[in-house]
């Protein structure tokens, strides 16, 4: 379905909200727009629209304004909205959801760092059961285009005996295959 | 006591200060931590964000491990993360649908009946400040301490249980056990920013200013955190926030495991406070601690 809004077009999704409900159980229509989530956000600052607004996003079934824009890559999962939502909505877990779908349907995302980010530490405790920090900071500065980034910190780190240098294994084959279990689960 | 010890990532790496504290602090006060067995990474941020079904599997499997270990009956995560994660994930394994699909991934069952404790809550809740004080020889008395909580170790209150998770009093109890004056403050449980830590440092730098500021206007001597990612954060950044917002931030940040450690008479050498990115000689210095 289509309309129109201003000069622009939206599309419709009616079954977004479902979506949200049926893998998060979060149900958005219960939102009443207290707008009590976006007043208490930190990360508010940097969003295109506000955690209230992605709820009525959602209850309207916009999916591509809720799941393009910049909003919930700036959702820093502090649990704030969720803790004082008066309709009792885990606003953070909607949120979460909305990113899951929009990895999951390979969306280009507004901001596609997290996403690599997300996908490089996934990746690393599939094959090593634990998180290997300078090995997640150098992949990701690479692979992101800066290879400089916070390597003053990086170097400070290191002469404190911060930094683990070598990665441990922990449990690789049975790491590898609850992935695998989780992947055919999906199914 | 005897509990379950999940360290977690970062307590193994840029943490590694907060790890040896807790282990020191445990054992001058009796506490018997039995590290799990070959545990794995929790998932994190990465795992809620990316992968419902693995976030919850990753924290299951971690449980299903300390069952191996004999009859504990309580883990206990000093990261503020990990725990949150590992409370989660207890509490959705209540649904019998994804605990079988959860216990199929993990190749095991997953015992219900382990309870989840952050470090704090073992020191305040389990052992009790009593027992503290009885043990304190070295009086933190004229340090003024704002304590830090961040995000996942009182919200959101269906998970960690916490009801006064707006103004929590937890660390304060126990930094006033110690004989330091705990100060009140504004941003004790405002977020800095620690899931964008490496991916957007431009949030993290405002809001740990922020948090910064308010300690400071309060005439905070020291922050004290109980969660490797705020410290990584608030002690870790200041270089930068001086540089960017032109602030003269020198605020050092400690583990609430590490201000225990000065008052039971540990030296700051063995708790692994020189590992700091602020530093902390002369902080330690005015006060005659060694
Ligand atoms: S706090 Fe809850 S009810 Fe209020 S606007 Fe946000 S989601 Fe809607
Ligand atoms: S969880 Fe996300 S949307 Fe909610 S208050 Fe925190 S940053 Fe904002």
């Amino acid at each position: 379905m289509k309309v129109s809004k201003q000069q622009k077009n939206v599309t419709l999704d009616p079954g977004f909200a479902g979506e949200i409900q049926r893998r998060s159980g979060e149900n958005v229509f219960m939102c009443y727009q207290c707008r009590k989530c976006a007043s208490g956000c930190p990360s508010r600052m940097f969003m295109d629209s506000t955690p209230t607004e992605l709820m009525r996003y959602a209850q309207l079934g916009m999916a591509d304004e809720a799941m393009k824009k910049n909003t919930i890559w700036y959702c820093l999962s502090c649990q704030t909205c969720s803790a004082r939502c008066p309709a009792d909505i885990d606003i953070a877990h909607v949120v979460d959801t909305m990113r899951i779908i929009v990895q999951e349907r390979k969306i280009k995302a507004q901001s596609n760092k997290l996403p690599l980010f997300n996908r490089l530490w996934m990746t690393m405790i599939k094959f090593m059961g634990r998180a290997y920090e300078p090995g997640i900071v150098v992949s990701l500065n690479l692979l992101s285009g800066k290879p400089a980034k916070d390597i003053g910190l990086g170097m400070k780190m290191i002469r404190k005996g911060k930094l683990k240098l070598w990665p441990s294994f922990k449990k690789p084959f049975a790491m590898i295959k609850m992935f695998a279990g989780a992947r055919r689960l999906k199914k | 006591m005897k509990l379950a010890y999940y360290p977690g990532c970062s307590l193994h790496s840029s943490a590694v200060e907060y790890d040896i504290s807790t282990r020191k602090v445990c054992e001058t006060l009796g506490i018997e931590l039995a590290e799990i067995k070959d545990w794995v990474c929790c998932g994190s941020s990465p795992a809620h964000q990316k992968d419902e079904l693995m976030s919850i599997a990753l924290p299951a499997k971690n449980i299903a491990l300390v069952r191996e270990m004999g009859d504990l009956k309580e883990i206990c995560a000093p990261c503020a993360s990990c725990y949150s994660r590992l409370k989660v994930a207890k509490q959705k394994l209540a649904d019998d649908n994804l605990r079988k699909d959860v216990e199929t991934i993990i190749g095991s069952k997953c015992p219900d009946d382990i309870e989840v404790l952050h470090m704090l809550d073992v020191i305040t809740d389990r052992l009790g400040l009593e027992a503290i004080k009885e043990k304190v020889v070295r009086s933190l008395d004229g340090m003024k301490i704002a304590c830090y909580y961040g995000c996942l170790m009182t919200r959101p209150p269906k998970v960690t249980g916490k009801t006064n998770f707006e103004n929590p009093t937890q660390m304060e109890s126990l930094i006033e056990a110690l004989g330091a004056e705990a100060l009140d403050w504004n941003m004790k449980t405002f977020c800095c920013g620690a899931a964008f830590a490496l991916t957007k440092t431009e949030v993290v730098l405002e809001l740990t200013r922020k948090i910064l500021a308010d300690a400071a206007a309060v005439g905070a001597d020291a922050i004290a955190v109980g969660c490797p990612l705020c410290h990584a954060n608030l002690d870790g950044r200041q270089t930068q926030i001086n540089r960017k917002f032109g602030t003269n931030f020198h605020i050092p940040v400690f583990y609430f495991t590490e201000l225990m450690g000065l008052a039971l008479g540990i030296r700051a050498g063995e708790l692994g406070i020189f590992k700091h990115i602020t530093e902390t000689e002369d902080f330690l210095k005015e006060r005659a601690f060694k």
